[in-house]
């Protein structure tokens, strides 16, 4: 207990105890505070201690203190009880707003009081998926989630082939058009013809990824309907129509691709596994893996897999209501839209296959982004709020730095997070903004990116994402500047930081074995990689291998 | 000692607390404890909340309506419940007729009465509590006050101990009425009714005008009328409390018919317990209650069994509906920002409070235990100790067999041992014997607290003792005290609440304080930590267990000046080393990695420091029942799990392993250390700076505790024939024990005539257990020497290169290698050199003789050998 400290209103009083020896009388006074925090038998303990009480007024010692604290308490409750009715009835408290306060606070806290629930469309969906996924109906809905994904897959081929054809068509005639450059064309003519072709492109694009929108759109409908109609189907089953199973469609596009492409991203993936036991005296064992792959392989379908797609579909689809999910980080610039560089790569792959759970990612991104005008506006309030009760200087710089960046680009160490059905491995993404300044080689454990793991991490700990891999240089691409020992410095730094995280992860939900996948770019050399897996465990501490067999 | 289950049922219900805003540090850089942490350290003391008007969430008939007598009735009932609670600093604030039960004779019983206290008046939790109808006007003007910076939570007083007073008023209204009251207003309306009673003359009567029953009041008894206004008087300061209430005259009638409660005397109190105790003229009557046996158990014993027959209480509130849990990947954040605060979720409606109170259903208990005899609810403890322990089925019998840990989960089992342990436990100290017998088979987990206490003989006015030690008063240790709590076992829900820190606080300082002679080292945290989580309601008798276990295994480990008596302490462990692992040994002592730099914290803590409570629990069911050298063995036993990685790995990698100390299988562990006590000599680990016994015997009675695995050496131990006191530099300089003559003799089962011990017990085992080496040169050892020894004398034992000089000597010893082999020579130095050499060459369980033969020349045990023929 720390007095003063804490709660406010003490009031000190004291208690005085009167009490005879033989013809002589004693007087003892105790300065008290109100309210009485400590324990009155310890207290009454101590007196009888200090004061050097004789043992025959202990008894009584003990009833008048208690009395007295009894009856000073209640004055103190009735008094403050009854300045909170004055002010009621003088008319300092509105009634109504107060009676207006407490109804809030029932309906937006008590069920008995709340009002009713709307009826979720998601959420029936999702406890109707989850039943389906894990019933004998799951081989008949990962059918058919495979043959829209070939639909998806051949007209994603036919827009291929369309676009390759318009590009050879107009590379021909860019070179007519150049040949004559400088005899009866001039520099301006070739702009033109060029502009015309990129405005050809644009158009064939836009044209197939609105009938790619289109189909996802209906696939999406026909899909949930059929998932509903499926459900009810399997509850009473004597009119089941539906039910049938539904064949695999061959997948024409598919083995072209396996027969031109067996090994495709199998080259080049490096793994090495560790088990690590954290805690200093409760210990929770974790696993650990260090990978060289692009991250955007936990999202693609693999095409040569011929029983592999379905396979992983199933686990995906088996865990994706559950409480083990998997999530990655991605790496993404300030601003939120799929126009470049991984963005781009993410949308793309996503595009791949239709989400029938979750709205289509452009859909997601707009929320966040509105989402993300909202934090801000909220935030200006706030500080708005806390500068006119203390008027610093402080504030007054953080609100230029506001003034001078778009209100909806995000900071570093900020991220913003999308829910897939559709991606290989995947469910959660965490897209992860950082800067320029994490390919710098001295960033600390309070860079904004690493701040931003560690967000992640307790996201992952409050909404079960068991799996979550991570790009362990904070990069997805090597590029020059990035060294052998800029290399090994910022895994050091990533390991010991996560490696803290996983520890206070503990205390967050009691210790739950997870998986943490650390990723390094595809292009990082052999040599470096095995560096890599050299360090990890002594940063981690590895347990040792089970001996099974006996000591002696 | 603890209320039976009779006809009662377990209930239970749920609410969320509130989450804290986000990353933010307490005063002291640590993360704050999270809200529901908080509810869970103050919730502790309510189990300790024990009245016959209060129950434990136990669910069963509501009562509406009845007669005024019933009534009147009915409100004394519930005002002696309010008033226990008021005694114990709790208000209830819930009060309504959903939290006023009857049991099954029509008696109250009142629930949820810890709500407001353990949610720290309203504070951890988003909704308000209590129900708007009842409601003190005093309440609804004081509004719903949040402190809106966690870290410093300025507010007013909370509700007092008269707003239940209020809120009972209106029930009995409602009772009387035969009504609910407001029940057509909206919460707001409600709430302004009531503030607007102020300015009304008789309460009573305008609301029974307002709700149209103003008959019904005029036909009430006078004594209810009056009870009403009193109760429903707008004012606080003019509204009496519930004791005031208790002796009003509106119940001069009705008052004498109930006997005043009185909790009986706890275990370890000072207080006669069988003061109350009277028994029937007619005893029979006792035995006509043919209920069902479970029912005569307490609520403790009977939900800790339905946990163990597989109840949840989580399970039982989701099937129930009360918690819905959406799928995780629902409910994901949209944007996080740096500071880690989360937007894009609405307010989830599953976190609504629900509070219903589900009844947890008690069949499929009731369906595992229904073929336990009867007999086994009351095991006999007659001196005749053969048909004690296992009076159950033979199903119990294989059961004890099984590992511990299924041990511990078994319901069956777990009731035969819980049911002998109370009834033991009762007549402590007088069936202590049988505890400490009971206690080496196992503990059970809930009566673990007071067993422990048992084992280290804590008795007398311990609530007293702790009342009357200065908690309060500052001390230069606090300092340290209060750095070292929050990095204490601090994974443990209990010990890392509020509550938890503060309790740790006093009983620390209690024992700091109490221990004049004595100071803190860091380390003693740990060391409280399983009593005080074992006895989180009884913090004196944690401070009294801490006391008892102190002297006993670390007496003296907490002097300012306490380098003498861990130097010794850790010599003779390396020394336990070489005896029992001298390959280790070598190794260690090789590469200069030596008990100093890792031991200090296993030993100072008992182990508290290095291990996780449930680990800690097993280790000391043990540990109690050994003597002060048992903890070398656990050392031993953990470095034997680590064996391998120890002989692979140089001086680097060793610090870096103990750092970080690997799991260690704790069940193994245990057995490891009682093989290798057995095999330890006992004054192979004399201390001369441990507790001496006498001393021991009047502090606290323990000398008298009965054995351990093997009897307590001290015991026995004849001063001729005992330990000598040596330097610690000799001691250090000897790589292996020193065993005394009395040990020797004992080992080589030789009788001792001057020592009418009668006949010595024949081992089944002719096959002696020792080899005795004879060090002298061959002239002495023919003028007599010990019987069976063989001689091997030191000038000429081993060769250059420090093997042994092949021999026929040299070949008995090689034989006897992993028996105990005793180097005995004229002086400790030869004997200690040739003990070393035996080490080194990778000889097991090697010792010296404490002072040679001139030892046991006095003993007249030596033989002079016949000549050869």
């Amino acid at each position: 207990m720390k007095p003063g400290k804490g709660k406010p209103c003490y009031t000190e009083r004291d208690f005085v105890y009167s009490f005879h020896v033989g013809s002589q009388s004693f007087v003892l006074a105790v300065p008290l505070q109100f309210p009485v925090q400590e324990n009155l038998d310890h207290l009454h303990g101590r007196l009888m201690l200090l004061h050097d009480l004789p043992c025959f007024i202990e008894q009584d010692l003990k009833k008048s203190l208690n009395q007295f604290v009894k009856e000073e308490t209640i004055k103190d409750f009735d008094r403050e009880a009854e300045q909170a009715l004055e002010a009621v009835n003088l008319g300092q408290v509105d009634v109504g707003s107060l009676a207006n306060t407490w109804m809030t606070a029932y309906t937006e806290t008590t069920l008995e009081h709340a009002r009713p629930e709307e009826p979720n469309w998601d959420e029936d969906f999702a406890d109707i998926y989850h039943d389906l996924i894990h019933s004998p109906a799951s081989e008949t809905l990962l059918n058919l989630e495979h043959n829209y994904f070939v639909s998806i897959s051949e007209l994603l081929g036919e827009r291929d082939v369309e676009l390759k054809k318009l590009r050879e068509r107009q590379g021909l005639e860019m070179d007519k058009v150049m040949q004559e450059l400088g005899k009866s064309l001039s520099d301006h003519d070739v702009n033109s013809v060029a502009a015309q072709h990129f405005e050809f492109q644009q158009m064939l694009e836009n044209k197939w990824s609105t009938e790619l929108k289109q189909l996802s759109t209906i696939q999406k409908q026909e899909y949930q309907e059929w998932v509903i109609k499926l459900h009810q189907d399997l509850k009473n089953p004597n009119n089941s129509i539906i039910s049938d199973e539904i064949k695999v469609q061959p997948n024409r596009f598919q083995e072209s691709a396996d027969s031109s492409q067996p090994l495709y991203e199998e080259h080049g993936q490096l793994e090495e596994s560790f088990t690590i036991h954290l805690g200093a005296q409760l210990k929770t064992m974790h696993n650990l893996r260090l990978l060289r792959a692009d991250m955007l392989d936990f999202c693609r379908h693999k095409r040569n897999h011929r029983s592999g797609v379905k396979l992983h579909r199933l686990q995906t689809a088996l865990s994706l209501y559950s409480t083990s999910l998997c999530g990655l980080v991605l790496l993404v610039d300030n601003r939120i839209n799929s126009y470049s560089g991984i963005k781009r790569d993410f949308a793309t792959v996503g595009q791949e296959c239709t989400d029938f759970h979750f709205p289509q990612l452009q859909v997601q991104l707009d929320v966040v982004q509105q989402v993300v005008l909202y934090a801000r506006a909220q935030r200006n309030q706030k500080a708005k709020h806390q500068q006119e009760t203390t008027n610093g200087s402080e504030g007054r710089s953080d609100k230029v730095k506001n003034a001078e960046r778009n209100q909806s680009n995000l900071l570093p160490g900020e991220f913003y997070v999308t829910r897939h059905s559709n991606l290989s491995e995947t469910h959660v993404v965490f897209h992860l903004c950082v800067d320029d300044n994490v390919r710098s080689g001295n960033i600390t454990a309070r860079d904004p990116a690493i701040m931003g793991l560690r967000n992640i991490l307790k996201v992952c700990c409050t909404h079960d994402v068991t799996t979550i891999n991570i790009p362990l240089l904070l990069v997805h691409e090597m590029s020059e500047e990035m060294t052998i020992p800029w290399c090994l410095k910022r895994a050091e730094l990533v390991f010991k930081c996560v490696k803290g995280f996983m520890m206070e992860m503990v205390s967050w939900d009691g210790g739950v074995s997870r998986t943490v996948q650390f990723l390094v770019p595809q292009n990082i050399s052999e040599e470096m990689f095995y560096q890599l897996s050299n360090m990890l465990p002594q940063i981690f501490r590895v347990s040792s291998t089970l001996t099974l067999t006996s000591k002696r | 000692m603890m209320a039976p289950l009779r006809d009662a049922g377990l209930g239970a219900f749920t609410f969320f607390a509130s989450a804290l805003p986000h990353d933010v540090c307490g005063s002291n850089g640590l993360p704050l404890t999270p809200n529901s942490i908080k509810i869970l350290g103050r919730f502790q003391i309510l189990k300790t909340i024990v009245h016959p008007r209060l129950c434990q969430y136990v669910d069963i008939t509501r009562g509406k309506h009845g007669s005024p007598v019933k009534i009147l009735h009915l409100a004394f009932e519930a005002l002696q419940g309010l008033e226990y609670l008021n005694r114990h600093r709790i208000v209830h604030r819930a009060l309504s007729p959903h939290s006023i039960l009857l049991d099954g004779e029509g008696h109250v019983k009142m629930a949820k009465f810890g709500l407001y206290y353990i949610t720290d008046h309203g504070a951890d939790v988003d909704f308000p509590i209590g129900y708007p109808s009842y409601l003190a006007p005093e309440v609804i003007a004081q509004g719903i006050v949040k402190p809106k910076d966690p870290t410093q939570c300025e507010r007013p007083l909370p509700s007092g101990p008269k707003s239940d007073v209020w809120s009972l008023g209106v029930i009995v209204f409602e009772l009387c009425m035969g009504r609910k009251l407001f029940q057509s207003l909206d919460i707001s309306e409600k709430l302004k009714v009531i503030l607007e009673l102020g300015c009304v003359d008789d309460i009573v009567t305008v609301l029974a005008e307002e709700h149209g029953c103003v008959e019904v009041i005029k036909s009430l008894p006078g004594n209810v009328l009056t009870l009403l206004r009193k109760c429903l008087t707008y004012h606080p300061s003019k509204r009496p409390t519930a004791s005031d209430l208790l002796s009003d005259s509106a119940f001069a009638e009705i008052s004498p018919t109930y006997m005043p409660y009185c909790k009986p005397a706890s275990l370890f109190s000072s207080a006669l317990r069988c003061a109350d105790l009277f028994l029937p003229e007619d005893i029979s009557l006792l035995c006509k209650d043919e209920g069902e046996f479970l029912a005569e158990r307490s609520i403790e014993e009977v939900y800790h069994l339905w946990c163990l027959a597989g109840g949840d209480l989580e399970k039982e509130l989701i099937s129930k509906g009360i918690i819905k849990s959406k799928p995780p990947i629902c409910t994901l954040p949209n944007l996080l920002l740096e500071d880690g605060e989360s937007f894009g979720r609405g307010r989830d409606r599953s976190s609504l409070l629900d509070d219903t109170t589900v009844t947890l259903s008690l069949c499929q208990l009731r369906n595992r235990l229904k073929d336990v005899p009867g007999e086994a609810y009351y095991p006999l403890l007659g001196e005749d100790q053969s048909n004690v322990p296992h009076s159950g089925s033979n199903n119990e019998l294989s059961t004890s067999n099984l590992p511990l840990i299924i041990r511990e989960r078994d319901t069956e089992y777990q009731l035969n041992r819980i049911v002998l342990f109370d009834r033991l436990l009762k007549a402590y100290p007088y069936k202590k014997n049988l505890i400490w017998k009971e206690a080496r088979v196992d503990i059970p987990p809930l009566l673990r607290g007071l067993t422990w206490a048992a084992l280290l003989g804590v008795e007398g006015a311990i609530q007293e003792k702790y009342d009357s030690t200065d908690k309060d008063t500052p001390i230069p240790t606090d300092r340290q005290i209060e750095v070292d709590i929050p990095r204490c076992h601090q994974y443990d829900e209990l010990l890392s609440s509020p509550e938890g820190h503060a309790k740790f606080r006093r009983v620390l300082k209690a024992w700091v304080v109490s221990h004049p002679n004595l100071v803190y080292w860091q380390g003693l945290d740990s060391l409280c930590a399983p009593f005080l989580y074992l006895n989180f309601n009884n913090e004196a008798l944690a401070y009294a267990c801490m006391s008892a276990f102190i002297p006993k295994y670390l007496y003296n480990f907490f002097l300012k000046d306490n380098s003498h008596v861990i130097q010794e302490y850790l010599t003779v462990f390396s020394q336990m080393i070489a005896f029992h692992d001298p390959e280790l040994s070598n190794h260690l002592n090789e590469i200069g990695f030596i008990p100093d730099l890792y031991a200090i914290p296993w030993f100072l803590t008992m182990f508290t420091h290095v291990f996780p409570l449930h680990k800690i629990f097993h280790l000391w069911d043990t540990l109690l029942l050994g003597n002060a050298s048992f903890p070398f063995c656990i050392g031993v036993a953990i470095l034997q799990q680590l064996r391998v990685r120890l002989l692979a790995n140089g001086f680097n990698e060793c610090i870096l392993l103990f750092s970080d100390l690997p799991e260690i299988d704790i069940e193994r562990c245990v057995r490891e250390s009682i093989n290798l006590f057995c095999w330890t000599p006992k004054s192979a680990t004399y201390r001369q700076h441990a507790q001496s016994l006498k001393q021991g015997s009047d502090s606290n009675g323990m000398s008298r505790s009965p054995a351990s695995f093997p009897t307590e050496y001290q015991d026995s131990t004849k001063i001729d024939l005992g330990r000598e006191l040596i330097k610690l530099s000799e001691l250090k300089s000897e790589v292996s024990p020193r065993i005394s003559a009395e040990d020797l003799i004992d080992l080589c089962e030789l009788t001792v005539p001057s020592h009418a011990k009668g006949p010595t017990k024949k081992t089944k085992s002719s096959k002696p257990k020792l080899l005795v080496v004879d060090i002298r040169n061959s002239e002495d050892f023919n003028r007599g020497h010990i019987p069976g020894s063989i001689n091997m004398p030191f000038g000429s034992a081993f060769t250059a290169d420090g093997e042994l000089v092949p021999g026929p000597a040299s070949a008995t010893l090689q034989s006897f290698k992993g028996k105990v082999i005793v180097s005995v020579g004229h002086v400790s130095t030869n004997a200690a050199e040739f003990a070393a050499h035996l080490v080194k060459l990778g000889y097991p369980r090697v010792c010296i003789l404490d002072g040679g033969m001139n030892k046991m020349k006095p003993t007249g045990l030596l033989t002079v050998p016949s000549p050869q023929i």
